[in-house]
This record gives C-alpha cells, sequence and structure tokens, in this order.
C-alpha cells in the first residue's frame, strides 16, 4: 500500500509503504545517515536515534546537512 | 606570532575560512590547505531528496580543521537558535556562527534579534561567534552576556568593498574584552592586513577567496596578508607625522 510522507517541506510518495524507522527512510532514499541530522516535528533526533524512531504520515520531518557556506 | 584564544580553544592562524561558492570541493580543500586557517565555516541546508548529494564534509579533516557552523538563512531570533541546535546535533560541537539576516538583499544582521538568540544559546551552553553591524554598543552587551567573540562587518557580505565601517571597528576594538574577528566584505589581502593592523584579533573570508580565478593562490595571498597585518600589530608601527622624516643622512651631499 503506498503512503505519502512530508519530507523536506513536500510530499513523497513510497509505493511499499512507508519505511518503518528514520533508518530506514534514509537507506530508501539512498542518503548517508553519517551526513545527515534530522528534525520531526521541531524535535531534533539524534543520529544513535534513528534506528527506534518511527515514521507516520502526519509528522512534518527534515533532513538536513553541512553545506558550504561563509 | 601570538595565539588567538577563543573559548578554550588555541589557534595559530588568525584567518578562519568560509566554505561557500568554492566550484569544487577539490579546489575547496586545497584552498583551505593553501589559507594556513585551523577554522572553517559550514552552513546548514535540506538535504536533496530527489537527488545525489554533495557531501562536502569529506573534503574537510576535522582533526585540522575547527568547524565553525553558521545560522545562515535565519531571519529571526527563533529561526537561528532551531538552527544552532540541529548545527550542534550534525557537528557534535556548540560552536555556532550566529547570524540573523533578514533582509535579503544587503543580508545585514538583525542586532535586536542576534542578542536575543546570543542569550538563549550561551544559556545554552553554546560558544557563540555572533555576527554583527559594527555596532559598539551591541558588540558590548554580546560580550557582556558570554558571546566568546564579536564578529563586526567590514562591508556587506560578499561585496569585497573592504573596511567601510573602519571608525567603528576601532571603537569595538578598543572596548573588547573578547576576540575581534572582521567578518565579510573584506576583498583584498590588503583589507586583512588592515583589519589586523588595527588590532583585529582575526578575519574570515570566503568569497574574496573562492571566486578569485585562483582561489588557491588567493588564500595563500590572505595567509600572508594576515599574518602581515597581526606582526605589524604586535610590534607597533612606526608613528605618522604632518611632515616628511629623510630616511636618508641630511648630511655629506654632492654639491
Amino acid at each position: 500500500m503506498s503512503a505519502v510522507l512530508k519530507i523536506n517541506g513536500t510530499e513523497k510518495t513510497f509505493d511499499e509503504g512507508i519505511p518503518s524507522n528514520l533508518s530506514e527512510l534514509l537507506t530508501a532514499l539512498e542518503i548517508d545517515a553519517a551526513t545527515v541530522v534530522a528534525e520531526i516535528d521541531g524535535k531534533i533526533i539524534e543520529r544513535k536515534d534513528f534506528e527506534k524512531t518511527a515514521l507516520n504520515e502526519t509528522q512534518s520531518i527534515e533532513l538536513i546537512r553541512f553545506v558550504g557556506g561563509g | 606570532m601570538g595565539l588567538l584564544k577563543i573559548a578554550d580553544r588555541e589557534f595559530a592562524s588568525r584567518l578562519f575560512v568560509g566554505t561557500g561558492k568554492f566550484a569544487s570541493n577539490a579546489l575547496m580543500k586545497e584552498a583551505i590547505e593553501a589559507s594556513g586557517t585551523q577554522m572553517v565555516t559550514v552552513a546548514l541546508r535540506r538535504v536533496d531528496i530527489e537527488n545525489e548529494n554533495d557531501n562536502m564534509l569529506a573534503a574537510i579533516d576535522r582533526k585540522r580543521y575547527q568547524l565553525l557552523p553558521n545560522t545562515s538563512g535565519a531571519r529571526d531570533a527563533n529561526e537561528a537558535v532551531r538552527l544552532s541546535r540541529l548545527a550542534r546535533a550534525a557537528s557534535g560541537i556548540a560552536w555556532i556562527k550566529l547570524e540573523v539576516t533578514p533582509d535579503p538583499y544587503y543580508l545585514l544582521p538583525d542586532g535586536e534579534e542576534t542578542l536575543k538568540a546570543a542569550k538563549t544559546l550561551v544559556e545554552d551552553g553554546f560558544i557563540v561567534l555572533p555576527y554583527i553591524n559594527a555596532d559598539p554598543i551591541l558588540a558590548k552587551k554580546l560580550q557582556d552576556i558570554g558571546c566568546a567573540t564579536v564578529m563586526p562587518l567590514a562591508s556587506p557580505i560578499g561585496s569585497n568593498q573592504g573596511m567601510k565601517t573602519k571608525a567603528s571597528i576601532e571603537i569595538i576594538i578598543k572596548q573588547a574584552t573578547v576576540p575581534v574577528v572582521v567578518d565579510a566584505g573584506l576583498g583584498a589581502p590588503s583589507h586583512a592586513a588592515e583589519a589586523m593592523e588595527m588590532g583585529a584579533d582575526a578575519v574570515l573570508v570566503n568569497t574574496a577567496i573562492a571566486a578569485a580565478d585562483d582561489p588557491v593562490q588567493m588564500a595563500l595571498a590572505f595567509k600572508m596578508a594576515t599574518e602581515a597585518g597581526r606582526i605589524a600589530y604586535e610590534t607597533g608601527l612606526a608613528p605618522e607625522s604632518q611632515t616628511a622624516s629623510a630616511s636618508s643622512p641630511l648630511t655629506g651631499f654632492l654639491r
């Protein structure tokens, strides 16, 4: 069953259903967990907690990384 | 050249380098190396979930270069505090270059919101390096509440206009009890030297290096200028005078 997650202000459809946790979401998106920091509904999720953080369609998920800047 | 101490860290280099606008990570890496810097700034942005993301951190050896995440993009204190906490989670350190720039045209910092955010962040245990307009009163307030430095702008970010705020930065340096880092607008090595000769403790440069035809050579030029300015300041410049004072002997002329 397909499902939609709100990530970085846009809706992303997952045909196979919602990834079971934040760690799996990053795998599905092919993002290296070591390079990102996550925030769900305004709360920062530490990297060590990615695996135990469950996801659902009501959440607002932010995935953030470092880029060049002055 | 004396070491620069910020919070509990000592820096042999007084040039901080921004990592924005480089044509490639390889070029950025080489320029950072040539600059001799020990601290580089980085920004936080959303991951692009549809495309491959460039991992610029892979090009920065964190054993050699301390990261200084900034809060660029923050338009008020709340956004700056949020970005600071995300930066701490991402970097594992609590150092933050606090910048609150609501106006996208001149990117001038909002002093009131910066002070507000700084109070929250200092209380939260952050080492706060606030980017400010060259406002001596604000600089004093920020140092009084526990900021680790003050970082007055020389001219608008990325403008390369040099030391337009010189007179006010002189006052900030005079009354400072924390290091003064001149940030933004330094477009030429001579601008960096000028700031350092005046007694600034360090300078932060990004655009002038990254946007140069050869960023690696320009990084080297800024390194030398920053060092030259600092050594001159520590040595003390010879006095200025209104009239000439001959360098050659005034006797034994062949006339």
